[in-house]
């Protein structure tokens, strides 16, 4: 690891003055993802702005939204009594990804930010386009069973040369997806929101650049606007072991139900593309429908109409599939 | 039924001794030894699996702040044991141990190619990643599929003609060729990973230029003693290995290994102490692993389930420079009594790193693929699967013609079953649901050879009557120096309390590694005799103090006191006995071995496991929910410690069937699983209830104590029930280990 | 809590003036003005002082006030383990993996291996040395020993300290939801149900953890 510097700021004004002017400083806040890039050499940062002490701890519900802190624990977050009745999704979320430390450290911006955990990535010795621009993407012909099925879009287009296979790890991500969140950003020219869709990136360009975060910029808060899914959310996570693992492919997928008739739906996916998968028609297809499992399963298929496989990870187009179905119905609540 | 054999039995089972220190973090383990003057070092690793290096650029890396040494090929020191380096380099024949920094050969990703000193850890490690290191490759192989054809027999069983690996046949072919019912199935398993908690770490000390001390994580102080002396040629007194806290091996700690070398050489390079931990990473490219192995099974019956004939086929990885044998086949010609037997065993060389043993070694790969087998056999029969066992079951041994010295498999099975509820389970596969999800069992048998080696023991009465006991055995986890005390305070009618046994360090009386299952059998026989015997010492001292000892009684020994006879009210404390002889220690060191009962007996471990699975019938997740697993390994020493491995030896079983695997990106010949998050072992939540019975009789024939091991057998077979169970929930039979969602949706 | 003098060398002082001067000159030569880590600098208990090579800091560990100069790039458990001699913190993986660094940090289970020490300046350290009322161990360090929650030992400070703080979370209520928030403590040797049969045991007395 290189020799860095440490630095402690206290206001918000102050961290983003100390990144702007300094290029190869980095942000850290839990550390959970930093630490980890830093001790492999991946990140090598000359300074460390550590803003665990700036004032981005408050959870809020003002108006019609839960306003939530950049620097709010995810532990925290999963047990906060708004998020658990207003939004549960997340909460569930939340509880599905890393263990019981990893959340006491990891921040919501932090989480935001979390680097794909593709093998290419993580060591120096192989190619990766992320980590190393045009070095090549080693995954794209190498091992790459937890990769990527979407690329470019619903069925826009499949991989493109020079680009990445890798998937956001994130579960809070998906569900943050699914309930169309805003996110708050505090940069050089001040502050700014940007909607979760567009808050991550596709790889097909720049495959190095996760988010469209500028130079200096410091996610300081997120916004879920209130919303009818309480009742009928679920977050399903399919993966190669019962816990602590990442998902080979989940599902948030919030339904607002009355009279035994879905009224509005969301659902994204995880485990599938570069950045959370928001499932775009599916208001359309569900809208006034009774719930069953045959409805769901055309859903399903209809989504994975774009999904192109690897040549190690054609499963997972039937399983993200067959997991879109199981959260639906258990969102649904019909067995 | 025997008291033991009860899931939570009121027994006076001990806690483990060194319960206190694990539980506080004050047990010291490899890395943890204070030694002054320490310097860090961090290994640098080939990233090419053939070929030379052309160039070591390490300027950089010295000009780094804090740096003593940066040691490779070009600099390190001569190891007087190894024969002088050639010009040019030379690859050295097969079965040349890989001897680290003595060439520019590679032959293996992740070998070490250099090492950095320096005065602290973060120093070491940045300074690593300065080195630059340019190479020529070659074309290198490490797809086994691709390159099965070069899989051949052995060198070593070419040229023994009494190896157990060689082919084996008995009986008639025609019988499996015509028989009523047959099946053939291949099964593979993937290159698998110990992974032990604690990473390989080693403090080298050269206490003299001709004396060194080393902490090093192993399973055997006294063989590293010995190879360490032999490599630096000094007398095995003059090294001293220290290995007293392990946390956990299954394996891996069994050889010296190259870092080990590295570190010791290292120290003698700059004159200080060197302390070298392996990062994660660096554990799935040091210290072995369970080889891929590919294995054909042909297996025939007549319609009433008889057996026909089992033709068992393995083919497992090897490096390129060394043979790594295990007993994948051998099961197949001892388990069930088949007239017809085959077996056929090969090693494919590739450019990795020599595989090693792995808990249950060959065994646990082995009976994967019979005891898959069986379950398919059995399914085509329309048998049920342990009928269908038990109408096989070998009264003696078919291989040897030699009866068992003990077995209680069929009251295993029948104990298992019981227990299971194995007799209200319905035949036909994914038939039977719970709450949305197929619900599946499926069993296994598990048997493991019996190892004993020759060991010795030393006990030492104390004035006060407490005891000592050393040996230079290991506790890699089973609970060890718990077993041992059991054994020693029984011997000698005292509190267990009052003994203290010594292990883990080469300065203590001669044993084997902690390997095979061989520390019961093996060291607490030794721990037996010499107890025995310092019993005698104090019979026969007591004798001396008194006039009833000349009744001609039977004399006895209990509460920390000898009784002239079973009747005798009035006893003579030990400490008495010291103080009347003016004795200030009374020490006795006897070994203990086999004899020819060896010749006499055909000598195995028996087992058995019985699985539940549920699988979620859209995701294909697979969870075991419950387990019970049965044992016969002879007298249980200690039930408290025993049934804990065998826990562990079943969720080792459950990591094998369902999740752990070892990915290699061929065009690199490197692995992409390389930690924790991509290489995963079972957690928490992965690990259902687990029952665990054992028969618990003597097997009166193998050895004074008339105990067998339990860390190999408790694994093996775990990973064919689990694959049974997965077949019964779902129809789908899963030859290629591990069970995934991915081949079950 | 007092700070603990002997944990300074007798040339501490002499070397916390050094590593001012050279902080400001440090903080001189950069284009920004951090008016607050220049106040910081002059004020140690503000936060820790110094410069890319070696930086003072202060944490409690174990009750005990440290105050301490190190590598800017050591992590709370190299802290723990290579300077302090608490090696009953493990490292197990080094990338937050496996559980076997966790210790308390202000009272909530962390990873001592992907926390820098120098950001826990001004922290509450808690280790499995602390755990124990001296000589009388935590009733859940008794548990594991009767119900064998270990075997090679290894795993075992980084699982007892997490199911003590599994426990105080509220989330041993079951054993269904002991292994899930468990689950970030791997154990190779195979004890998971013992460990849960002991910490299910301590929350049920209701002792307290």
């Amino acid at each position: 690891m290189k020799p860095f510097q440490y630095l402690r700021p206290k206001t918000v004004q102050e961290a983003v003055t100390m990144a702007t002017d300094n290029p190869e400083a980095q942000y850290i806040a839990g550390g959970t993802n930093l630490v980890d890039l830093m001790k492999r050499g991946i990140a090598s940062p000359s300074k460390l702005i550590d803003i665990n002490h700036l004032p981005l701890k408050k959870i809020e519900h003002r108006y019609d939204r839960l306003r939530i802190g950049a620097l709010v624990l995810n532990s925290d977050l999963a047990q906060h009594k708004a998020v658990l009745t207003r939004q549960p999704l997340l909460a569930q979320a939340l509880l599905a990804g890393a263990s019981g430390q990893l959340r006491n450290m990891a921040t919501v911006g932090g989480n935001l930010l979390q680097r794909t955990r593709c093998s290419y990535f993580y060591d120096l010795a192989l190619p990766c386009n992320k980590r190393k621009p045009g070095a090549g993407c080693g995954a794209e012909e190498g091992i790459n069973r937890t990769h990527a099925i979407f690329f470019a879009g619903n069925g826009f287009g499949g991989i493109e040369k020079s680009s990445c296979i890798a998937v956001h790890p994130s579960d809070m991500c998906v569900a943050l997806t699914a309930l169309e969140t805003t996110v708050v950003i505090n940069g050089p020219d001040g502050e700014r929101r940007v909607m979760m869709k567009d808050f991550h990136r596709l790889s097909t360009q720049q495959p190095e650049l996760d988010t469209n975060l500028g130079p200096g910029e410091l996610v300081t808060a997120i916004e879920v606007v209130d919303n009818a899914f309480a009742k009928h959310s679920h977050y399903l996570k399919v993966r190669d072991r019962a816990s602590y693992a990442f998902a080979l492919v989940s599902v948030a997928a919030a339904l607002q139900m009355d009279g035994g008739r879905i009224w509005d739906a969301r659902m994204a996916l995880g485990g599938v593309a570069h950045k959370p998968w928001r499932y775009w028609s599916i208001d359309l297809m569900l809208r006034g429908q009774v719930p069953s499992e045959k409805l769901f399963r055309e859903v399903a298929e209809h989504e994975m109409e774009g999904a192109k496989a690897t040549a190690q990870n054609a499963f997972k187009i039937k399983l993200a599939s067959n997991a879109m179905v199981a959260a639906l119905k258990t969102a649904a609540g019909i067995s | 039924m025997n008291r033991k054999s009860l899931d939570n039995p009121s027994d006076n089972s001990l806690s483990r001794v060194d319960g206190a220190v694990k539980v506080t973090g004050t047990a010291t383990y490899s890395a943890e030894y204070v030694v002054p003057e320490l310097a860090h070092a961090v290994l640098v690793t080939s990233t090419i699996a053939k070929g030379s290096i052309t160039a070591i650029e390490s300027q950089e890396a010295e000009a780094a702040p804090g740096v003593l040494a940066v040691i490779s090929h070009l600099n390190a020191i001569e190891v007087p044991g190894w024969p002088a380096r050639k010009q040019p380099a030379e690859r050295a024949p097969v079965g040349t141990a890989f001897r680290v920094f003595y060439d520019p050969l590679i032959y293996f990703d992740g070998q070490p190619v250099a090492m950095v000193v320096a005065g602290t850890r973060e120093q070491a490690v940045h300074a690593a990643s300065l080195v630059r290191v340019t190479y020529r490759k070659e074309i290198h192989q490490t797809h086994f599929e691709k390159n099965t054809s070069k899989a051949g027999i052995p060198l070593n069983v070419q040229r023994a003609k009494n190896s157990p690996f060689q082919d084996y046949a008995r009986g008639d072919a025609a019988a499996l060729t015509n028989a009523e019912v047959r099946i053939e199935a291949e099964y593979t398993i993937p290159t698998q990973h110990h992974q032990p908690l604690e990473p390989h770490a080693i403090i080298a000390v050269w206490e003299a230029d001709d004396k060194l001390t080393v902490y090093d994580k192993n399973q055997g102080v006294k063989s590293a003693q010995g190879q360490l002396a032999q490599a630096f040629k000094l007398p095995r007194e003059k090294v001293q290995v220290v290995a007293t806290y392990i946390g956990g091996a299954f394996g891996s700690g069994i050889r010296v290994w190259p870092h080990t070398m590295a570190a010791v050489m290292a120290a003698k390079q700059v004159k200080r102490p060197v302390k070298l931990v392996l990062g994660r990473e660096q554990m799935f490219t040091s210290v072995g692993y369970r080889p891929y192995t590919v294995q054909k099974l042909t297996l025939g019956a007549s319609k009433t389930g008889q057996l026909a004939g089992i033709m068992h086929e393995g083919t497992g990885q090897t490096s390129a420079y060394e043979e790594h044998l295990e007993r994948t086949v051998l099961a197949s010609r001892a388990l069930y009594a088949s007239a017809y037997a085959a077996t056929r065993y090969r090693l494919l060389p590739l450019d990795v790193n020599t595989p090693t043993w792995m808990r249950g070694p060959g065994d646990a790969t082995g009976m994967f693929a019979l005891e898959s087998a069986m379950d398919e056999l059995a399914f085509a029969l329309k048998m049920d699967p342990l009928e269908f066992r038990l109408k096989n079951y070998a009264e003696s041994d078919p291989e040897r013609n030699l009866p068992w010295s003990a077995k209680s498999l069929r009251e295993c099975y029948e104990l298992g079953a019981e227990k299971f509820g194995w007799k209200n389970r319905m035949q036909e596969p994914r038939s039977v649901k719970r709450g949305g999800m197929l619900l599946g069992s499926g069993m296994a048998s598990s048997l493991y050879g019996f190892h004993r080696h020759p060991s010795k023991a030393r006990a030492l009465m104390q004035a006060d009557g407490s005891v000592i006991v050393q040996s230079a055995t290991m506790d890699i986890g089973p609970g060890t120096g718990t077993a041992m005390t059991r054994i020693a305070a029984k011997v000698l009618g005292v509190n267990a309390k009052k003994i203290r046994f010594e292990l883990g360090h080469s300065a203590l009386p001669d044993a084997p590694g902690q390997n095979g299952s061989s520390t019961i059998p093996s060291v607490g026989s030794a721990v037996h005799v010499v107890c025995e015997a310092l019993k005698s010492k104090l019979v026969t001292l007591a004798g001396e103090m008194s006039e009833r000892f000349r009744s001609g009684g039977q004399p006895v020994v209990r509460n920390g006191q000898v009784f002239s006879s079973g009747e005798d009210k009035e006893g003579i404390n030990y400490s008495d006995i010291l103080k009347y002889h003016q004795l200030k220690e009374l020490e006795v060191t006897e070994e203990s071995k086999s004899g020819a009962e060896r010749d006499q007996y055909s000598m195995y471990s028996f087992g058995c496991h019985f699985v539940e699975v549920e699988v979620d019938p859209l995701t294909g997740e697979v969870r075991v929910t419950r387990v019970v697993t049965c044992a016969d390994v002879g007298t249980i020493i200690n039930y408290k410690t025993a049934r804990s491995q065998s826990i562990g030896g079943v969720v080792g079983g459950i990591g094998m069937a369902l999740m752990e695997h070892s990915a290699m990106d061929h065009r690199f010949g490197r692995y992409v699983t390389n930690d924790f998050a991509s290489y995963h072992i079972p957690v928490h939540a992965d690990v259902p209830p687990i029952e665990v019975y054992y028969i618990d009789k003597p097997d009166v024939h193998v050895n004074p104590i008339g105990s067998k091991g339990l860390g190999e057998i408790a694994i093996v077979g775990v990973a064919g029930a689990i694959a049974n169970a997965v077949f019964h929930a779902t129809g789908k039979r899963v030859r290629e280990l591990p069970i995934t969602p991915d081949k079950l949706i | 809590m007092e700070p603990d003098r002997d944990a300074i060398p007798p040339d501490a002082e002499n070397e916390d003036r050094r590593f001012f001067l050279k902080q400001s000159m440090f903080i001189a030569g950069l284009s920004m003005a951090p008016a607050d880590f220049l106040q910081a600098a002059l004020a140690p208990d503000d936060g820790p002082v110094g410069n890319a090579v070696k930086v003072k800091l202060s944490l409690t560990v174990n009750g005990k006030r440290k105050r301490i100069t190190i590598d800017p790039r050591m992590t709370l458990l190299d802290l723990l383990r290579e300077n302090l001699g608490l090696t009953g913190t493990k490292k197990g993986c080094d990338f937050g993996q496996c559980g076997a660094c966790t210790v308390h940090v202000d009272g909530r289970r962390t990873l001592s291996c992907l926390t820098f020490a120098v950001m826990q300046h001004g922290a509450k350290i808690t280790t499995i040395e602390g755990l124990s009322d001296g000589e009388k161990l935590h009733p859940l360090q008794e548990a594991f020993i009767k119900h064998d929650g270990f075997q090679c030992g290894y795993c075992t400070p980084g699982q007892i300290m997490s199911g003590v703080a599994c426990i105080r979370e509220g989330c041993a209520g079951s054993a269904g939801e002991v292994r899930e928030y468990m689950s970030g403590n791997l154990c190779r040797c195979g004890a998971y149900p013992n460990i849960v049969d002991a910490i299910l045991e301590v929350k049920k007395e209701g002792l307290k953890v």
